[in-house]
């Protein structure tokens, strides 16, 4: 069993190119300081040269040079949402991300009608 | 955040028995190629006899497949296919969190697969359509007896779909989005 056994698929093998255990990455955390962002949190470069990063560091703000949300930054890098949470806090804690988190729900729970509006008049156009 | 000027992103879940067509949707409509991620589950999220199954092991990780809809340059709208099994329920809380609504997509020949679905957004009170995905020999399958099997509220939006088309996906997305919309201005 590898280090990090506990974050390895149980039945597949479809994750044995990870770089280095995920847990590795994380420095053995598994939940990230700040509240638990939303799966679909988008995240944005700035401007900051990311220098001598880690990779996997280097490889999330490669793919934020678009807005990028937290489960692709998960998959991309072929890890568990939580360690991309992770890895993406430290970050944008450090300035080389912008976090956007989904907009405020109104009394039902959901988007807002005008949010709901502008994404009916985007599908309807398409 | 109020003043938050950036990219918004908003999300659906697509639920639905097993093989149901979920994440044929969800590809069919998605503009990335299809990606799995993880998540991982303690064990106390795990049934029984999953963790003495698995002795020793506290975690395991769930797949889930998600698409991606960029709207135009702020607006992205993710697509999220729901574990099908009932252990991975605590996914669906964070999945429904916020969420637009749902698409519960519903095979005619195994119609209580879709039960369990229709049953969690009924008690999260999440705007949902029923999508009667068009396997042979279910089509002319009259709408109106599947909302008496479902026990459906007379504005659950029912419609007949073919999961493989994005045309067709693409519709049943727009109803999901004119019915959450609709529910925004009446009380329920």
């Amino acid at each position: 069993m590898r280090p990090g056994g506990p974050a390895g698929p149980p039945a597949t093998d479809r994750h044995d190119d990870r770089v280095v255990p995920v847990y590795a990455m994380t420095g053995g955390r598994t939940r990230s300081a700040g509240p638990d962002l939303p799966v679909e949190s988008l995240v944005v470069a700035t401007d900051r040269w990311p220098g001598d990063l880690q990779k996997e560091h280097r490889m999330i703000i490669e793919l934020a040079s678009r807005p990028v949300s937290l489960v692709e930054v998960g998959a991309r890098l072929r890890v568990p949402v939580g360690v991309a949470r992770v890895l993406v806090s430290d970050l944008a804690d450090a300035g080389f991300l912008m976090v956007h988190t989904p907009p405020p729900v109104g009394q039902d729970g959901g988007p807002a009608a005008a949010m709901l509006q502008r994404l009916l008049d985007g599908l309807r156009a398409r | 955040m109020p003043g938050d000027a950036g990219p918004v992103p908003l999300k659906i879940v697509v639920a639905g028995g097993f093989g149901v067509g979920k994440t044929t949707l969800v590809r069919a409509l998605s503009e990335i190629p299809p990606l799995l991620t993880e998540e991982a589950m303690t064990a106390a999220s795990v049934g029984v006899d999953d963790v003495t199954a698995l002795p020793g092991k506290r975690t395991t990780t769930v797949a889930m497949d998600f698409g991606r809809i960029t709207i135009d340059d702020a607006l992205i709208l993710y697509l999220f296919g729901t574990p099908g099994q009932e252990r991975f329920w605590f996914m669906w809380d964070e999945l429904a969190r916020g969420c637009v609504g749902a698409v519960v997509l519903v095979d005619l020949h195994r119609i209580e697969e879709c039960f369990p679905a229709v049953d969690y957004c009924e008690n999260r009170r999440l705007p949902f359509v029923v999508a009667l995905n068009l396997f042979p020999g279910t089509s002319t399958f009259p709408v109106e007896i599947v909302r008496d099997a479902l026990a459906l509220a007379p504005e659950v939006p029912i419609l007949r779909m073919d999961a493989r088309s994005g045309d067709s996906c693409l519709s049943t997305v727009i109803t999901l989005v004119e019915h959450a919309l609709q529910r925004t201005s009446v009380p329920h």
